[in-house]
């Protein structure tokens, strides 16, 4: 097919901020048509919300591009009758609605699956919301730092030590996952609708993403058992399976899961066999004894080494270890771009040469070449042309502030 | 059951651990039937991991591998023994989708990579996960959701208190789960493909494309030529008013006071600090920015004088925005995570637990499966086997030469 898995599907994106989003741009990349319908002269908030400080600066709209490339444009106001009867119409023709808004918006809006349903049953409605579709907390709002990631118990539990404070998620963190769930029951209902020629209610929410990321701990705790927080580093329970920094400060996760019995050829490859010749770590089992004292010793070690040389040492005698890399790598990690995790950028307004990839591939399927997200109302009036609204009834659905 | 979306799809799974097996469960729970296959002498190394408890905590009860196996069946089935691979073919002949983690050597020496698969069924939809992606230098390279996922990407060297703090691990699964959504999601739209053109396709994610998506936002930054920095830690925060603080009895609250700027004098009188209404160093959102080191001691000794819950309660009665950071415990009481669905009942004693964490999409009208236990190893060997026409004299030269126990 020459347009795209999705060629010939129709998407409403009548949502804001990143999780519900994302869904859609994942869509257009498999070749839907995309329509994000925001609100007259405001637009999504996220056109200007994620700008202080521990969000990510650059010269071009850099969030924008990356949960609203691909899509066209619209601005209606879902508070009027009239801008309401544009969507009703637009309804009329699209395969998938897609929402975030919470409860109370949405029937404030009209725009519940109840009221949006019989408008087209084969019509899929997908909704986002912070805690679930249904219980007290069904209509609470949230973002993923509270709902997936405070709410999870993983704020809690991610942290160098037990006595330290937790760490805030990073903007976005738990709503990029979030929306490959929701595009997963989509294309679930887009699969059952080839069949049953009926469309439906599918829907995530923030709060089980975060539950089902760290449904392993939770079901431990189910099952009776206890989850603590693992110790500092300087108190770990091995100090073969533990973080160490290099001089020039990055930090490496040496994994020696098998436990000491290569413990010599570690320390000779890191510079400093006279470790050994202690006789506090002589032994395995004297090394084991003394795990906090060799913990320092590692300390020395590796802080006398440049992060260069950590890794030919470790790489070299054959270790297994993790690297924290940071984020200013990414711009020379060879394998995102050869993987497929960046795809080439030919649109300049999108202000990079890469846009990071939504995480699934199809051999053989060319995603859509990326375009910048829309401006605010840009493709308002080609959209309703489409729907059959001529030039008079466009001009008095803007007049009245309907649509802009 | 047949009124189940996935009816009637059969998904052989020939993989192990955590990413892969999850999204075979998700298959599951809308009503396809998963067949996993392993080796008799090497089953599914994830057996068995809630009693080592390496990194993970340890139970009497396999509640790992329920979470990740459930609603399968088994076979031991050995493919590197001719008449085992024979049987395979003939699984693998008649099944919808076909799902992996192996890394890409070990799928070339077992002969299951793509092209070997599309032979014996042009139809399949091949799904596969590898730890850094198909292609490029590092394809091959094995990997796990604390290494390709979090380390990779920025988001450990991100995701700490401060600037200088020390890294902190990921979570045991933590990375895998959510790339099995991911996994799940393209296998859906590999089956909706060959619903309209026929043809089967290969289908894949990899755990470090998972990881810079969740962390797009910033890596997108980077790759606009921007700037990303860790943030400060909570002691200096730029914003006093979006900051961590703790409470008497030791947990920690997330206070996100950035809309209804109005009503700062209300805020600082329920914080017992009624003075600060008025005080002009405080008197506006950049006053409060501009003299965060003088506010920042002011509200860590106000928060200290309450316990969490009375701060939940105290800021949730006055409708002010905050994060409640849960300890996991706290889930076990957490009404929310049971009317909202998070949790499911299981009725299987030997599930040691009366509810599982779901999976976490819904379709409104459609019943997901009731979760049953994962198969022993092997448990269904003979049951698939007679399924794809073996019969005992089959069954029996497949057990004498070694390829099934």
């Amino acid at each position: 097919m020459d347009g795209g898995i999705l060629d010939g599907i129709r998407v409403l994106d009548v949502a804001s901020f990143i999780a519900a989003p994302a869904a859609g741009t994942v869509m257009a990349d498999f070749g839907a048509e995309v329509i994000k319908v925001e609100p007259v002269g405001t637009g999504d908030p996220l056109r200007y919300s994620l700008r202080g400080p521990g969000y990510g600066q650059s010269p071009a709209h850099h969030e924008w591009f990356v949960d609203n490339r691909n899509k066209k444009g619209m601005a209606l106001d879902l508070k009027s009758e009239a801008g309401r009867a544009v969507l009703y119409r637009l309804c009329e023709t699209a395969d998938v609605f897609i929402t975030n808004m919470p409860q109370g918006p949405r029937e404030r809006l009209h725009i519940r699956y109840e009221d949006i349903g019989p408008l087209n049953d084969r019509l899929i409605y997908a909704s986002v919301s912070a805690y679930g579709e249904a219980g007290s907390e069904a209509a609470r709002t949230g973002f993923d730092s509270t709902a997936l990631w405070a709410r999870s118990g993983m704020m809690d539990l991610i942290k160098p030590s037990p006595e330290s404070p937790p760490s805030r998620s990073l903007p976005g963190m738990g709503d990029h996952p979030t929306a490959v769930s929701l595009f997963g029951g989509i294309m679930l209902a887009l699969y059952r609708r080839m069949a049953s020629g009926k469309g439906g209610h599918v829907s995530t929410s923030l709060m089980a993403n975060g539950a089902w990321g760290n449904a392993l701990s939770i079901q431990a705790v189910l099952s009776g058992g206890e989850v603590a927080n693992r110790p500092a580093r300087e108190n770990a329970s091995s100090a073969v399976n533990n973080f160490y920094q290099s001089k020039d400060g990055r930090w490496f996760h040496l994994i020696m899961i098998t436990g000491q019995a290569r413990f010599p050829e570690l320390a000779a490859v890191l510079g400093r066999p006279e470790i050994l010749d202690d006789v506090r770590f002589a032994t395995e089992d004297a090394r084991l004894e003394n795990t906090k004292a060799l913990i320092g010793e590692l300390d020395i070690a590796f802080g006398r080494l440049n992060a260069a040389e950590v890794r030919d040492a470790l790489n070299g005698a054959g270790f297994t270890f993790g690297e924290t890399y940071p984020i200013s790598d990414v711009g020379h990690d060879e394998q995102y771009r050869a993987s497929g995790a960046f795809r080439r950028n030919n649109d300049p307004r999108g202000g990079a040469e890469y846009v990071v990839d939504t995480p699934i591939f199809i051999e053989g399927e060319d995603k859509a070449e990326p375009e910048m997200a829309p401006a605010l109302g840009q493709h308002t009036d080609e959209i309703l042309r489409e729907a059959g609204y001529d030039a008079a009834e466009i001009a008095e659905l803007r007049k009245w502030g309907a649509v802009g | 059951m047949g009124d189940s979306i996935l009816d009637g799809i059969k998904v052989v799974e020939l993989a192990t651990y955590i990413a892969g097996p999850a999204s075979g469960v998700v298959l599951a729970d809308f009503g396809a039937e998963v067949i996993k296959v392993e080796p008799p002498n090497r089953p599914d190394p994830f057996r068995g991991g809630h009693l080592r408890g390496s990194d993970a905590p340890k139970s009497e009860y396999p509640y790992g591998y329920i979470i990740d196996n459930r609603n399968k069946k088994g076979i031991a089935l050995d493919i590197k023994e001719p008449v085992g691979r024979a049987a395979f073919d003939k699984l693998v002949a008649g099944a919808d989708v076909f799902i992996t983690n192996m890394p890409i050597p070990t799928r070339e020496r077992l002969n299951i990579g793509y092209d070997a698969i599309r032979v014996i069924n042009e139809r399949i939809v091949y799904a596969s996960i590898s730890a850094y992606g198909e292609k490029g230098p590092e394809a091959g390279r094995p990997g796990f959701d604390s290494t390709a996922l979090w380390a990779r990407t920025g988001l450990m060297d991100l995701v700490k208190p401060g600037p200088d703090s020390p890294p902190a691990r990921s979570l045991p699964g933590m990375g895998d789960h959510p790339t099995a959504m991911s996994l799940f999601a393209a296998i859906m739209t590999g089956l909706f493909r060959r619903e309209r053109t026929g043809e089967g396709s290969h289908v894949s994610t990899s755990l470090m494309a998972n990881g810079v998506w969740w962390n797009g936002l910033l890596t997108q930054a980077m790759l606009c030529g921007g700037k990303v920095v860790c943030r400060p830690p909570r002691e200096n925060a730029s914003n006093p008013m979006h900051n961590l603080y703790q409470t008497r009895d030791g947990r920690w609250i997330h206070i996100i006071f950035n809309t209804n700027l109005h009503r700062w004098p209300e805020f600082a009188a329920l914080i017992d600090r009624p003075e600060l209404g008025d005080d002009p160093r405080f008197e506006s959102q950049p006053a409060r920015i501009e003299n965060s080191a003088l506010l920042i001691p002011i509200l860590e000794q106000a928060f200290a004088e309450r316990d969490f819950d009375e701060w939940v309660l105290l800021l949730d009665e006055n409708r002010f925005t905050f994060g409640d950071i849960r300890k996991i415990d706290d889930i076990l009481t957490d009404p929310q995570m049971f009317e909202g669905r998070v949790l499911r009942p299981i009725e299987e004693e030997a599930a040691g637990a009366d509810y599982i964490v779901d999976t976490p999409i819904w379709v409104e009208d459609a019943k997901k499966i009731e979760p049953s236990m994962p198969p022993e190893l092997g448990e269904h060997t003979e049951e698939v086997l007679r399924a794809i026409g073996y019969n005992d004299a089959g069954i029996s030269e497949l057990r004498d030469a070694g390829a099934i126990p």
